[in-house]
This record gives C-alpha cells, sequence and structure tokens, in this order.
C-alpha cells in the first residue's frame, strides 16, 4: 500500500512504531508532486526547501517519543486564500500576485503548533470566485481522475492535490460550495463546518457571513481530525463561536431527511442514483427514512447571489494599490484605484463585484439585498423546522459529475446552477459534508451530501462515517503514485 | 423679506481609549509614521474586526449624558466610499441603529441658558492621515504620503438636529460638548490636536417659511473662530444669493482659513451613494439593561450639573458657565477657596482674574506645589479686613508663585500691612497739606479733582500702606477745616 | 435547468447604468467590457427578481448579522503588539519617509 494513500491515523501509528519516517513520507509526496503538477498545475507554490527541514525535525521527535500531535509531519496542501507568514497569498489574482503575508492565519497558527507541514499553496478561482478553478489568473487546475475535466472549484487544487497525492490532506474554503463540490468532483471528503467554528483570521474574505475552512480529505475521519486541530473560538474573529457540540445520534435511531427539492428536475440521474444508493445502504441498516420538502430552496441561488456579490464587492474593496498587491498608475489616486483594479481583477470577479454594488446602491436596496437577508432568515427557519423532524438531510453535492473546461463558461447563471446543492448550507450556517460513494460511467466520481443541525459537526461525522464504511469507495484517479 | 438661518452640526470626538476600536494597536501621539498597525486598521487582506469595549462604554457615557434614549439592539454598518486614507475602502459605522437618539445638551450664552435637541449619537472609525506634497494644498498637489497610525481610532460622531440659529449658538454648543466629553474623561478635547472635529450644514429659508432652505455643508473649521466665521459667512453669502434670485447650490464648501471665504470643493456630482449595509463581520450589539446601569453609575459630575453648584455658591449663570469650563485645578480650587472665605464674588475674581492672569504672565502652567487654596482666602480675607490693600494683595499674590511662604509673612516682610489708624494717618495727611499748599488753594476754589492727586501723593509717600478710603475721607476733613 | 422559475415576471431594468455602478467601484472598465458586463448583469437580475417579486413575512429589526445569531462580543482596551514599520510597509508599492506614497488624492 503507498504509503501516500494512507489515512492520517494509519500514519501516525506508522511514525511512532518508527516503521516510517515523516521526512520519507514528505520525499514521496514531494516526489508525486514533481509528477503531477505540470499536468495538473494543483499547487502555485510549493515549500520544498522549508519542508525538508521541518520533516527532519519531526523525525526527531518521534524518534525521541516526544511527538505530540496526530498531524506531526503530516504534509497538507494549503488553498492560496489562507495567509502563511513570510510566503505569497496570492487568491490566483494578478491582484495579490506578489503580495507576501506579514501574517499567519489563526488556522495555520494552529497547525503550526500540531507541527503539519505544509506543501504549498494550491490554485483556486479568483478570490474563490467559480466553481471549477477556470477563473484562476495562473492558468486552470485539471482533474487528476480525467485532466479533460475540471477539479470543480473554487478549492480545485486543493482538491487535486489530494487526488493525486501530492499531500495527504488539504484545506480549502467554502462559500457556496467550494471544498464539497470539488471533493465530489474529485473522488474525496470535503467538510464545511458550522459557521463559525473555525476561524476566519486570515481568510481573505469573499463573503463574510457565508465563508468557511474546511478539509478536503480521503477519509471521513482524516476530516475529523483536521476539524479537531483547526476549530474553536478565536478573540481575532467576532463572527467566531465556541464549538460547544450538540450530541445528535448517528446510530439507526437517528432520523435522515431527503431533500425533495434537490432531487427534481435540474439534478442529473447519476447524481439521483448515488443518493438513491446510500438511501438504500441506510435503509438496509434500519433507518428511518424519508422526504422533507424545503420550498425556499429553489430560491436559494437567488438569495445567495445578491448576499455573497454585495459582501464581496466591500470586501474586495481594499484591493486599490495604495498599501500592498498590484499598482497601475494614474494621475490621480482616484485613478490610479480605478486603473489598478480595472487591470487586476479577472472577468467573474469585475462582474460579482459589479453585481454587488449595484444590488447595494441606492433605490436598490431594499428591492435586493434587503430581500435576500429577509428570504435566508425563512430559509434559516425552515431548516430549523426540518431538523425538528429529522437529524440529517441528505441530497447530492452536485447536480452533475464533473464537466469540461470551458463548457460552462459561456452564460454566467450556468456556473452559478451547478451550486444549488451546496448553498442552503452556507446560507443557514449548517454543517455539510460530502462524501464520495460512486463513479459514473465516464469514470467521473460523484458525492453524496448531508447536513445536520448547527454544531453537531461531531455527530455528522461520525454518520458520515458509519455510510463511508458502508459504501466501502476505494477508488483513486489512476497513474498518480 | 428677512431670512433666518438654520444651522445643524456634525461633531466627531476622538475617545481616549488605550486601544483602537476595532482592533488592540496603541492609539497613539506621535510624528513617527506607520508604526502602530495590524492587519486589520491597515486593511490587510483576511483581517477583522473585533470591537472594544470601553468605546462603547464611553459612547454610551456620552449618549447617557445627554438624555438620548440607548438603542439595545444595535449594529454596525458599512459606509462604502473609496479614499487613500481609508484601507477597507469601507468605514464601519453605524447608520439607522446608533446607539443613542433624541436627546439634548444645554448651552450658555452670557446669562441665558438654552437647549440644543441631538439627533443621534454613533460610534465609528478614524481614517489615516494625508498629507499632500507640493504647496500643501490639494489642488496642486504632486503626490499624497499616507500615516495610518489614525486609522481605527474610536470617533464618536454627533449629529444635531437643525435648531442651532446663529454662530453665537454653533460656539457655545461645541464649547459645552468639548467641555462635556472632558468631564466624562472620554478625551481629551484639545481641538488643535483634532480631538474635536466639527462640520456644520446651514441654510436660510424667510421666517414665515414652512420649509427649510438648499443645506450646504461647510467643512474645514478647525478652531472655534473658525466656526463663527464660516457660519457668518455662509449665511451672509447665502442671504445675499436669495436677495440677488440667484440659486443655492446644495454642495460642499472649504472654509478658506486664510482668504476668510466658504468655496466649492472639487466634488462629485450628487451626493454620495454609501450602500450601507451591515457589517457581516460584527454580530448584533446588545447592550444589556446591566450594562447600561453599570456605565451610569459611573457617570461623573456633568457641567450643567457643577453650574447649578457654582450658581448656589453665589456666582452669575456666565461666571459659573466659565468656571465649569476651566480646568480641573481651577474649580477644585474656587470650591476650597469659596468655602473658607463664603465670598463668591472674591474668590471667582481673584482666580479668573489675578491669579490666572499672573500665571500667564510668569508663563506657569500650573500652581507651584507649595500654592495652598488657604493662601488666596488669607488674601481675600485680609482685603475683607482693610489689613492691606489691593495692590498689595497683587505683590504678594506674584510673590507666592516664586516662593513658597503666607500672605502674612509677606506682608510682613514687605511691610504691606495697611494703616488703618486715624491719628498716624492725620499726621500724614497734614503733612501733605503743607506740602502742597497751592494745591489745596485750589481744591478750595472748586477743582475737586486734584483731591486724587493729594490722595495719592499720600499713597507714594506711605509707600501704598495707607488705607486709601481713609486717606481721602480724611484728607477732604482736614481741607475743609 | 427550471426549478428556479416561479412567478417570474419579466422586467430586465432599462436603467442599468454600468458606468454608474463602475464607478461607484472604482473599476476603469473597457467598452468592451462595459456592454458584456451589462449584458451578464441583466441576466443575472432577471434571475433574481424571482425573489424581490417574493411577499416575506421577516421584519427588517428581525435580521440577525450572524445566521446563528451570535451576540457581539465586546473585547478589552488592552494593547496588542502586532505589526512592526517594516512589516507594514514590506508590500508598499511606494514608499517615503516611513509613510505609503500615492497619487495626490482629491477631495
Amino acid at each position: 500500500m503507498d504509503i501516500a494513500n494512507l489515512p492520517i491515523r494509519k500514519l501516525n501509528t506508522l511514525f511512532n512504531k518508527k516503521d516510517l519516517k515523516p521526512s520519507e513520507l514528505y520525499s514521496k509526496i514531494f516526489d508525486n508532486a514533481v509528477g503531477s503538477e505540470a499536468s495538473l498545475h494543483a499547487h502555485l507554490t510549493l515549500f520544498e526547501e522549508e519542508n525538508i527541514k521541518k520533516a527532519k525535525e519531526s523525525d526527531g521527535r518521534f524518534e525521541k517519543g516526544t511527538a505530540q500531535s496526530l498531524l506531526d509531519g503530516i504534509p497538507l496542501a494549503i488553498k492560496d486564500n489562507i495567509n502563511i507568514k513570510g510566503y505569497k497569498t496570492t487568491c490566483s489574482s494578478k491582484m495579490l500576485s506578489n503580495y507576501t503575508s506579514p501574517y499567519d492565519a489563526t488556522v495555520i497558527k494552529k497547525l503550526k503548533e500540531s507541527e503539519a507541514l505544509f506543501t504549498g499553496k494550491t490554485n483556486l478561482d479568483e478570490f474563490a470566485m467559480g466553481s471549477s478553478t477556470e477563473n484562476s489568473a495562473f492558468g486552470l487546475t485539471k482533474n487528476p481522475w480525467d485532466t479533460d475535466f475540471v477539479p470543480g472549484g473554487s478549492s480545485g487544487g486543493s482538491a487535486a492535490s489530494v487526488g493525486a497525492r501530492s499531500s495527504i490532506a488539504a484545506l480549502g474554503s467554502d462559500t457556496g460550495g467550494s471544498i464539497r463540490q470539488p471533493a465530489s468532483f474529485c473522488g474525496l471528503v470535503g467538510f464545511k463546518p458550522t459557521y463559525g467554528t473555525v476561524s476566519r483570521y486570515g481568510l481573505i474574505a469573499f463573503a463574510s457571513s457565508l465563508d468557511q475552512i474546511g478539509p478536503i480529505t480521503k477519509t471521513v475521519d482524516d476530516s475529523r481530525i483536521l476539524f479537531s486541530a483547526i476549530s474553536g473560538q478565536d478573540s481575532r474573529d467576532a463572527t467566531s463561536i465556541a464549538n460547544d457540540q450538540v450530541d445528535i445520534p448517528s446510530d439507526k435511531t437517528a432520523k435522515i431527511g431527503v431533500i425533495k427539492e434537490l432531487m427534481e428536475d435540474g439534478i442529473s440521474d447519476e447524481a439521483r442514483n448515488e443518493v438513491s444508493k446510500v438511501i438504500e445502504t441506510l435503509k438496509t441498516s434500519g433507518y428511518e427514512v424519508k422526504e422533507i420538502s424545503i420550498p425556499i430552496i429553489k430560491l436559494a441561488i437567488s438569495i445567495y447571489y445578491l448576499i455573497a456579490p454585495a459582501e464581496c464587492s466591500a470586501n474586495l474593496a481594499r484591493f486599490d494599490g495604495v498599501r500592498y498587491g498590484l499598482r497601475i498608475d494614474g494621475n490621480t489616486s482616484y485613478e490610479m484605484m480605478e486603473n489598478t483594479r480595472a487591470e487586476g481583477f479577472g472577468k467573474e470577479v469585475k462582474r460579482r463585484i459589479l453585481l454587488g454594488t449595484y444590488a447595494l446602491s441606492a433605490g436598490y436596496y431594499d428591492e435586493y439585498y434587503g430581500k435576500a437577508l429577509q428570504a435566508r432568515k425563512e430559509m434559516i427557519d425552515e431548516f430549523t423546522r426540518a431538523f425538528n423532524e429529522v437529524d440529517y438531510l441528505i441530497s447530492p453535492t452536485t447536480p452533475t459529475q464533473a464537466f469540461k473546461a470551458g463548457e460552462k463558461t459561456s452564460n454566467p447563471l450556468e456556473m452559478y446552477m451547478s451550486d444549488l446543492c451546496t448553498i442552503p448550507a452556507n446560507l443557514a450556517g449548517l454543517p455539510a459534508i460530502s462524501i464520495p460513494t460512486g463513479v459514473t460511467n465516464d469514470n467521473l466520481p460523484l458525492g453524496v451530501q448531508i447536513m445536520s443541525r448547527a454544531l453537531s459537526d461531531e455527530s455528522l461525522l461520525n454518520f458520515s462515517e458509519i455510510i463511508e464504511k458502508e459504501i466501502q469507495f476505494d477508488q483513486q484517479p489512476k497513474g498518480w503514485v | 423679506m428677512t431670512l433666518q438661518p438654520t444651522i445643524g452640526i456634525e461633531t466627531h470626538i476622538e475617545l481616549n481609549t488605550n486601544t483602537k476600536m476595532f482592533c488592540r494597536c496603541g492609539v497613539v501621539d506621535t510624528e513617527e509614521p506607520n508604526i502602530s498597525l495590524c492587519p486589520t486598521c491597515l486593511g490587510l487582506p483576511g483581517a477583522l474586526p473585533v470591537p472594544n469595549k470601553k468605546a462603547i462604554e464611553y459612547i454610551t457615557l456620552l449618549a447617557l449624558s445627554t438624555g438620548c434614549e440607548i438603542t439595545t439592539k444595535g449594529m454596525f454598518h458599512r459606509k462604502n466610499y473609496f479614499y487613500p486614507d481609508l484601507p477597507k475602502n469601507y468605514q464601519i459605522s453605524q447608520f439607522d441603529l446608533p446607539v443613542g437618539l433624541n436627546g439634548q445638551l444645554e448651552i450658555v450664552i452670557d446669562e441665558s441658558t438654552d437647549f440644543i435637541q441631538i439627533e443621534r449619537v454613533h460610534m465609528e472609525e478614524d481614517t489615516g492621515k494625508s498629507t499632500h506634497s507640493g504647496t500643501g494644498r490639494i489642488e496642486s498637489a504632486t503626490s499624497t504620503a499616507l500615516d495610518f497610525n489614525r486609522s481605527g481610532v474610536p470617533l464618536v460622531e454627533i449629529v444635531t438636529k437643525p435648531v442651532i440659529t446663529s454662530s453665537k449658538q454653533a460656539v457655545a454648543y461645541i464649547e459645552e460638548l468639548r467641555q462635556l466629553s472632558i468631564d466624562l474623561n472620554i478625551s481629551e478635547g484639545r481641538l488643535e490636536k483634532g480631538n474635536l472635529r466639527f462640520d456644520a450644514n446651514i441654510s436660510v429659508a424667510p421666517e414665515d417659511s414652512k420649509e427649510l432652505g438648499t443645506k450646504v455643508e461647510i467643512k474645514n473649521m478647525n478652531s472655534l473662530r473658525s466656526l463663527e466665521r464660516a457660519i457668518d459667512y455662509e449665511i451672509q453669502r447665502q442671504s445675499k444669493a436669495v436677495h440677488d434670485g440667484v440659486e443655492i447650490i446644495q454642495e460642499t464648501r472649504h472654509w478658506d482659513e486664510n482668504k476668510e471665504v466658504t468655496s466649492t470643493m472639487r466634488s462629485k456630482e450628487g451626493s454620495a451613494d454609501y450602500r450601507y449595509f451591515s457589517d457581516p463581520d460584527l454580530p448584533n450589539m446588545y447592550l444589556s439593561k446591566e450594562f447600561v446601569d453599570q456605565v451610569k453609575s459611573s457617570m461623573p459630575q456633568l457641567p450643567n450639573e457643577q453650574r447649578e453648584e457654582l450658581i448656589n455658591t453665589g456666582l452669575s449663570l456666565k461666571q459659573a458657565n466659565i468656571l465649569s469650563k476651566s480646568d480641573e485645578w481651577i474649580k477644585s480650587l474656587y470650591f476650597k477657596v469659596h468655602q473658607q472665605t463664603k465670598d463668591s464674588e472674591g474668590s471667582y475674581n481673584w482666580i479668573t482674574g489675578e491669579l490666572q492672569g499672573q500665571m500667564r504672565k510668569a508663563n506657569i502652567e500650573r500652581l507651584p506645589e507649595w500654592f495652598s487654596h488657604d493662601y488666596l482666602s488669607e488674601i481675600i480675607d485680609l482685603i475683607k479686613n482693610s489689613k492691606i490693600s489691593f495692590t498689595s494683595a497683587k505683590i504678594i499674590l506674584s510673590q507666592l508663585l516664586e516662593e513658597d511662604s503666607t500672605p502674612n509673612e509677606i506682608a510682613e516682610q514687605k511691610n504691606l500691612f495697611q494703616e488703618n489708624d486715624t491719628e498716624k494717618i492725620s499726621e500724614m495727611v497734614l503733612q501733605i497739606l503743607e506740602e502742597n499748599q497751592d494745591v489745596v488753594d485750589r481744591i478750595k476754589s472748586g477743582e475737586d479733582k486734584l483731591v486724587g492727586f493729594l490722595v495719592g501723593q499720600l499713597m507714594k509717600q506711605s509707600n501704598g500702606s495707607v488705607n486709601p478710603g481713609m486717606a481721602k475721607e480724611l484728607l477732604l476733613k482736614k481741607i475743609e477745616d | 435547468m427550471n426549478c428556479f422559475q416561479t412567478t417570474l415576471r419579466i422586467k430586465v431594468s432599462k436603467d442599468f447604468d454600468i458606468q454608474n455602478i463602475a464607478k461607484l467601484a472604482s473599476i476603469n472598465l473597457s467598452e468592451d467590457e462595459q456592454e458584456n458586463l451589462a449584458k451578464d448583469l441583466s441576466i443575472i437580475l432577471e434571475h433574481v427578481k424571482a425573489l424581490s417579486d417574493l411577499e416575506l413575512n421577516t421584519e427588517q429589526n428581525e435580521i440577525y448579522i450572524h445566521p446563528l445569531e451570535k451576540e457581539l462580543e465586546l473585547q478589552e482596551d488592552e494593547l496588542v503588539e502586532s505589526l512592526t514599520h517594516e512589516e507594514a510597509l514590506s508590500n508598499a508599492p511606494e514608499s517615503k519617509d516611513g509613510k505609503f506614497v500615492v497619487p495626490p488624492s482629491m477631495e
């Protein structure tokens, strides 16, 4: 069994038993990167030099028996919208192509304390806006299952890296599905925690009330380990909350709901089949499964594509060429800012900034943004009602399997539609996970999404693990290790 | 037709907290640029705001002291506009749910009081500082340099209702607001340091008109003097325009200190669209009853309460007002001296007149540590009992500012005790009359004014130690004889 | 995909001023960009109109910022050291005498 295929706990056991050294693992991982990056372009930067040193230090700890953390010596890929001090954080944008972070994100600080390694920074859709990584200013990332296809987005690079084993696990960020959808497209586990359980300090903001950092991993247990390491209330993030977990059953006393509106038109047969497969498995194991209707989900895309652009239009206003990043000159500072932003932002980013600006502008606030906020509250209420009836909600993660690059870029709406299943969890702040369940006729993987009530992340992970064990999805893209 | 001016004033008060409003960088007063910064106040990507408790306590204190209703469920809003000294290109402020609403401030002009209605009191953050190179004037600058030390400092914005009707009222209002913020210990109130900044909105309309005229905003008034002059100028300018049939444009005008005129600023057409929306990085702010009660219990004596107390000691409103706006040590000195002498006029005059005058002349800002309120009380008593003349008292006071002694000692030393003995004075009178026989004759023939000359001679000869009242009396008596 | 067409009143905003919006967003769009982006935005706005036509029950003052209705926690006024002067200026496109330099800013 190739070591790059092993889950974290197993690797840690090998390190402790001295059957494997962290430097050996890193060496293999780095070789995989060398072998895959040219065709996949998952990473934007690799931290080779630093890691050789760090891996040796990890070796030393396991040698002496002083290694404390499960993540000690484990190479993780980090999405390039998360600040690591002393390294570039580009958000895959021309705007920040020369920006070096002077501080660590809180999640990075925590991972450094766990003595994890960072393979490098991974490619994403520019400023996390997109569902395919095609919006990166530095070239697109390919899907390791079939390089004609996209890996999904916006955390495409992180997913491709884990898929091709150029990292053991990765961090991504999820605003409307950017962890779960690429995980689904790449046959991996992708977990978006309850809003607020993971600090956003140091994550370059797209939509503040929707963004969360989370893991993309090979197994549910790996996601559990990463979640445990990065979660916790942070005094630097006023929206972060104490991780006071709510326990709900994951055994067959748990009640399961299938979201009606996400099994109708607009969902491909393949995606529906994966859900049916999981439902059957659960029923066989004695779980009670029923259909749950959440009508306002039909408006999820409209709500999201008003709230997210509105927030991002303000979050991205700071990119102006004054204190950092790209600067294009002008006669006055206004001109300089306008020119810099024209040059520095790609098309999708401009689209969303303008849409958001419009939705907030005088005369239109009530009609657009104001309405969206009200609808969001309705959605939260509808989910609360649903979770009075069931403990877990199941749906497809994505309407379809991965698509080819260029397939969805003609009409902006087409790309947005693919977020239909994932957006509701962000709007309602709920924990949501995608686990791989099968492969389509085109040999592309698909996942199934499970959601649960706020702060039941650990129960959700437990329940997902049960399904994972039943389904036994053990496939991986060929030719990378 | 008589035109009536209507004025509203917007004031910004810098709070003297230790740290900034949304980060824990120090609030500094230094020439060294960019030394108190963090990712948040510099607007770096990924940074987040965390509110300052003390600042909220201070604004609540201010709102309570002006009788405002406190908003229990408030929030912060983003005010979106682009400017180089605004790091995020939005300012965190409050829009429709400010901390305080509908208060009032008592102001004093000479011997009468008035109430200025306050519309709202809200919390926001300050911007960085721009310096324009070249001539220092914006129009001909070649570049602009930015220092962000001030970025993020807590600012309270207070907006009056449009109820002010003269420049005099406006000045009295700012003086009162300034004193209030000093007494509450929330600001140093130094106008020259920009601790308090204000803009005025001015319009004119016919006396009997129900509608207000076109509102013009005036900026760049850096002192009370410029506030007064700018308002007077603008009222005059607008009145002339109305009488000439010229339309008044709704705009922002800049007060030119040198030319003493208001002029159009090169601003964008129409009013700015700030696209306010609730800041998703800052959850709803609940100010509980306990919190408000606790703040209320820490309320010190307010300026208007001080004035009442002062009036009760026997002072006029005008005098009480002046004292209420004096430094703490002066107020304290007055109360102590008054308590001992029961002489309000005397205490007031000696402290605000002679003492402060002499200190100014000698360039002393604070009383020497040996200087006790007892000395002033002693001096006042000595005068009351005719033991020393007013002139002698001045000498004693001056000496006390230089050396550690007592009034009695100094009077003894310098032989300043007044001669009150009738016999002794009569002797001197006779001598003076003998020496000035010609003058006596002139007085006898009707030139009464020359009595003063003789008194003067007597004072001169006795080194000012004769009771002048008695001297005059005895002179006249002797002349008659 | 038709799952979003509820009662859709098709009313494309004719007063959609792309130049004004670009100005507010401080982005200098080329003419081509203006045309394309205006078109894109019209398509998207037409779609989200279904939302604005809805009658909703939620009052404005029931809106919570945080999806989990968390309350703001105020932090103690205590100094925390952060960036050094050098770190603060480390990414400055232009600086002089410790200050960030930009072309002249008009009021």
